[in-house]
């Protein structure tokens, strides 16, 4: 393991202030919740180890503020991007139409090589708020929304439960991973991520 | 002693020691020296307690009498030093008659420059018509005023049309060109040279050697060579130009008026509080003993002398003082409340922030809410006038019902976004903590009264941030309200969709921490820093331009900070130029004895020159950089240091990020953009706060302080090949371990020797400056919630 070079992969959070994103990094990483986390300000990351087989990667996870006026800031911390996570709250309406709006302003400032197959993930998260009875937009509407993308993968999440974030991170990891210049690259034909079976709600990942 | 006593010369026991001691007197004669008063020369002016500093040390002052004598119609000058004064028992008697001033005609003296400190001891620069000018003579029971005005009695004195300040005696004809030479004093040789001092403070030399043991586990450091400097005859055919003296003098006023402006502001707290502060420095000069690129000067140690407050921690920003306490604010409030000097008021909360109770009263007049000159009665009457209107703005919001709210989609996600922020500011804050507080409703009704306030600019992520502590402090709704629009005046551009204002400010940090070289206009602001001094201008006579600045600088960094530095003992200089690739360039009169220079520009960066000089076994390291300032001597024996020298030093911050792509200073945001909030715990960011609102001495100056910062960084950044996204994480991380203290002092000293050129690099209107105001500032904004 230690032998072979280890590889950085980078991954922005995007979406509506105070749909979760500083929450689901930190319970991805380090596996906690607080409901007193600040507003980002620029942006900030937080890096994991993970394991693909013989090979380990460093996940490095981007957290950026969500306000759109700070959008300007995106060029620099977008840069160099091999997965891009749109996340919105099944609660707030206006998050999720904003989804779009995240998208396209990703890759105008990250101008990916190849912007029709680039990377992303959604996530739909709060689905533990008042038991889902507060809930807005459907999974359905959200999968239709994705599919309509180029089938861009979808988890429904609780950062403060939770609930798929491990899933969810997965898939993240393995589709930044097959951004990844080849050459450089060995692709097994079955990646396994840590622990932890798939979630009913999940949809996966078709890879 | 009585100031207008008579005395007969005769009775002058010190005069008559004087002149049998004249033989040890370094002064240049002038004739008039040789002529000898006679009896019935009448003393028109005596004032006692008149002092030279021969060295930067308080204590090490040499105090006398001077005298205005009439003998028939010509006037003289004299002044003698007292014999055997206690306090200054450190200097023989041989030094102390190095400065005595013989009778000196007025005939022979072109001018008189006054020096008037607000808050330190006034002096003059007694320059005569060769050029030559005797030390700084500082009026310790004043009478600056009466002195001149006696003279006026006798002779003809002018003031210069340049320079109120500057007196022309016997000045008939040209005043401007005779104005100019008093000034820059060409083509002078000195009258004295200071000796040197011999008696270093012992913690200056164990801190040095401890440093350089630490450094280098080189034995050849010699504590002994620093002092064992033989005291010497001084050669008059060895003169330093007089630019050179003057510098010196200069540095030793400027030491002068610090620890005398120290000396006083600090007079409630008198002893203790020095100690502490003298300790203080210490344990920063150990802490960062094991740090190269520590700036020398920054803990220039303490003689701490139980007689008199010697901190020489001085030309690069000063120590900080005790909060500014009720007891002591009432002194700036006339009797209806008025700040009566709010210049004052400012500088003193910029060295001291304020005691908490205070900043309710102080801030809002920090931020412009109420004026300084405003009474307690007005400041009430403006108070209830200001609730209502607030009340007024806030109903607007209030009164929209749920069902128009259905209507009015901005207000929604307004209000939405700023109820999701609030929730989240400060909550472990006792203030704002625990479920169904009303502050932070409060906070949020602010906020969103705000957003109606100013439409245009609205609500954006961080203003929670900087209302937080408002709020906190003024704990009143209305007063709050108002205290952060006057906030936002200033900040409001930083959170323009474009980010132009923060655009502009991280624009600006990357053109400060570019590599310069210091101009003379720097070094001159630099001694005039805090003083009512005019800026003194220094002759470039003898060097080229840029190694004229050179050696401005390295006579800058070690007067006040290396008493071992021995001005007489050179002959001349050279100085290499990075610029010039290592050229060497020497002084007019060349007589070249002992000097290597040895420069170092693709090791530590542009205008670094190390010098040897082999009169003393030094070698002196200056640095000459607007963002990084150092001069570190050394005796050593050996070449070899230097190679050591070098590769403990880093190479500018500046090269670095550009070759790393990292200028865009995103890095810097959410210091600029929350001003540090996120840094430092409550108490410290209320106290930056305050300090960074008095604007003195910039508006400007948290940008001086992301570079003071940065630079205290730097070898850790480059050491570690930072790039871009660790750099960011750094600083990210840095959160909660900066010393704030330590970088104000930084900041404030790089701010003054970056001194017109630092203003430069910010464009106007930059935040927090005002903006220039078209009225439109924000109308461009759309989408904005």
């Amino acid at each position: 393991m230690a032998s072979r070079r280890r590889m950085l992969l980078k991954v922005i959070i995007l979406g509506d202030s105070g749909v979760g994103k500083t929450s689901l990094m930190n319970q991805y990483v380090n596996r906690k919740f607080s409901n007193q986390y600040k507003a980002t300000i620029g942006a900030d990351f937080l890096t994991k180890e993970v394991q693909f087989e013989d090979r380990l990667f460093t996940l490095q996870i981007w957290d950026t503020a969500g306000q759109e006026r700070f959008q300007s800031l995106g060029v620099a911390f977008y840069r160099g991007a091999d997965c891009c996570v749109l996340v919105y709250d099944v609660n707030v309406m206006k998050s999720f139409d904003n989804l779009n709006h995240w998208r396209e302003e990703f890759l105008i400032q990250a101008s990916p090589s190849d912007p029709e197959n680039f990377p992303f993930v959604v996530l739909g998260n709060k689905i533990d708020v008042d038991g889902g009875n507060s809930r807005v937009v459907s999974e359905k509407k959200a999968k239709a929304w994705c599919a309509s993308k180029g089938n861009i993968p979808y988890f429904e999440t609780s950062a403060k439960e939770g609930f798929n974030v491990e899933d969810a991170f997965q898939c993240i990891a393995k589709n930044a991973l097959k951004n990844e210049p080849e050459e450089e690259m060995y692709l097994p034909d079955t990646i396994e991520v840590g622990g932890g079976g798939r979630q009913q709600r999940s949809t996966g990942c078709e890879c | 002693m009585l100031e207008s006593e008579v005395h007969d010369l005769s009775d002058d026991a010190d005069y008559a020691a004087s002149q049998q001691q004249g033989s040890a007197s370094m002064m240049l004669r002038s004739d008039s020296t040789k002529n000898s008063l006679r009896e019935d020369a009448e003393i028109v002016f005596t004032k006692e307690n008149v002092a030279i500093h021969p060295t930067q040390f308080a204590s090490e002052r040499i105090s006398g009498r001077l005298k205005l004598i009439k003998q028939n119609s010509s006037l003289f000058l004299t002044w003698i030093p007292y014999k055997g004064n206690s306090s200054e028992a450190r200097l023989s008697d041989d030094e102390r008659n190095l400065y005595t001033i013989k009778a000196v005609s007025f005939t022979e003296i072109r001018s008189i420059r006054r020096h008037t400190p607000a808050l330190a001891w006034p002096y003059i620069i007694v320059v005569l018509s060769s050029g030559l000018a005797y030390p700084p003579l500082y009026f310790y029971s004043g009478g600056v005023k009466e002195f001149l005005a006696t003279i006026k009695q006798h002779v003809l004195l002018v003031r210069s049309e340049e320079d109120a300040n500057v007196f022309l005696v016997n000045d008939f004809q040209n005043t401007l060109q005779r104005t100019l030479s008093s000034l820059e004093l060409p083509r002078a040789v000195p009258i004295a040279c200071g000796p040197s001092n011999l008696s270093v403070d012992e913690s200056v030399l164990n801190e040095n050697q401890g440093r350089a043991d630490n450094d280098v586990n080189n034995g050849s450091f010699s504590a002994a060579q620093f002092h064992g400097r033989p005291s010497h005859k001084v050669d008059p055919a060895r003169d330093l130009s007089i630019h050179v003296l003057e510098k010196f003098s200069l540095v030793t006023k400027f030491a002068r008026e610090t620890t005398s402006q120290l000396f006083r502001e600090n007079h409630s707290n008198e002893f203790s509080d020095r100690r502490t502060h003298a300790q203080t420095n210490l344990d920063n000069h150990r802490r960062k003993s094991s740090h190269v690129e520590e700036k020398t000067s920054d803990e220039s140690c303490v003689a701490l002398d139980s007689q008199e407050f010697d901190n020489l921690s001085l030309v690069w920003g000063k120590p900080r003082q005790p909060p500014l306490g009720s007891g002591e604010w009432i002194i700036f409030l006339d009797s209806e409340g008025r700040v009566t000097d709010s210049e004052a008021l400012r500088k003193r909360v910029f060295y001291g922030g304020l005691d908490h109770e205070l900043r309710n009263e102080v801030w809002s007049l920090l931020l412009g809410y109420y004026p300084y000159e405003s009474t307690y009665a007005e400041r009430e009457f403006q108070k209830s006038v200001k609730k209502s209107e607030y009340e007024n703005i806030k109903n607007q919001w209030q009164s929209i019902s749920s069902a128009q709210a259905k209507r009015f989609t901005k207000f929604r996600e307004r209000k939405g976004l700023i109820e999701k922020d609030v929730v989240r500011t400060d909550r472990s804050i006792p203030f704002y903590e625990g479920d169904d507080n009303p502050n932070v409703n409060i906070l949020r009704d602010i906020l969103l009264t705000y957003s109606f306030y100013n439409f245009d600019l609205g609500y954006c992520q961080g203003m929670s941030d900087l209302l937080s502590p408002i709020l906190f402090v003024m704990d009143d709704e209305s007063e709050a309200f108002w205290c952060f629009v006057a906030l936002m005046e200033r900040l409001g551009p930083n959170f323009n969709r474009d980010q132009n204002g923060m655009h502009s400010q991280l624009f600006a940090l990357s053109k400060l921490t570019m590599p310069q070289h210091i101009p003379p206009t720097t070094i001159a602001s630099l001694y005039d820093h805090g003083t009512s001094s005019t800026a003194v201008p220094f002759s470039a006579n003898h060097f080229s331009d840029f190694n004229n600045h050179a050696l401005e600088y390295l006579f800058a960094m070690t007067s006040p900070s290396t008493p071992v530095w021995p001005p007489h003992s050179l002959t001349s200089f050279f100085i290499a130029s990075s610029a010039d690739n290592a050229s060497l360039v020497a002084s007019d009169n060349s007589a070249v004895s002992f000097t290597t220079i040895i420069p170092c520009e693709n090791l530590i960066g542009s205008a670094n020159y190390i010098i040897w000089d082999a009169a003393v076994k030094l070698w002196f390291l200056v640095k000459a950089h607007i963002n990084f300032f150092a001069l570190c001597y050394f005796c050593i024996d050996s070449l070899k240091f230097v190679a050591l020298l070098v590769e403990l030093l880093d190479s500018p911050l500046h090269n670095y990020f550009k070759q790393r792509d990292c200028l865009n200073y995103f890095f810097c945001f959410r210091w600029i953009l929350i001003q540090f909030k996120r840094e430092f715990e409550y108490e410290k960011t209320m106290r930056l706060w305050e300090v960074l609102w008095t604007h003195y001495p910039s508006e400007h100056l948290h940008l001086y302080l992301c570079v003071a910062i940065l630079n205290r960084y730097r070898g850790k950044i480059i050491r570690e090949e930072m790039d871009f996204d660790t750099l960011l994480k750094f600083i990210n991380e840095l959160s909660g371990h900066i010393d704030l203290d330590a970088n104000l002092r930084d900041a404030e000293a790089l701010c003054i020797c970056a001194g017109e050129n630092g203003a430069a690099c910010i464009p106007p209107g930059t935040p927090p400056s005002l903006p220039i105001d078209d009225g439109s500032f924000y109308a461009l904004q759309d989408e904005i919630l």
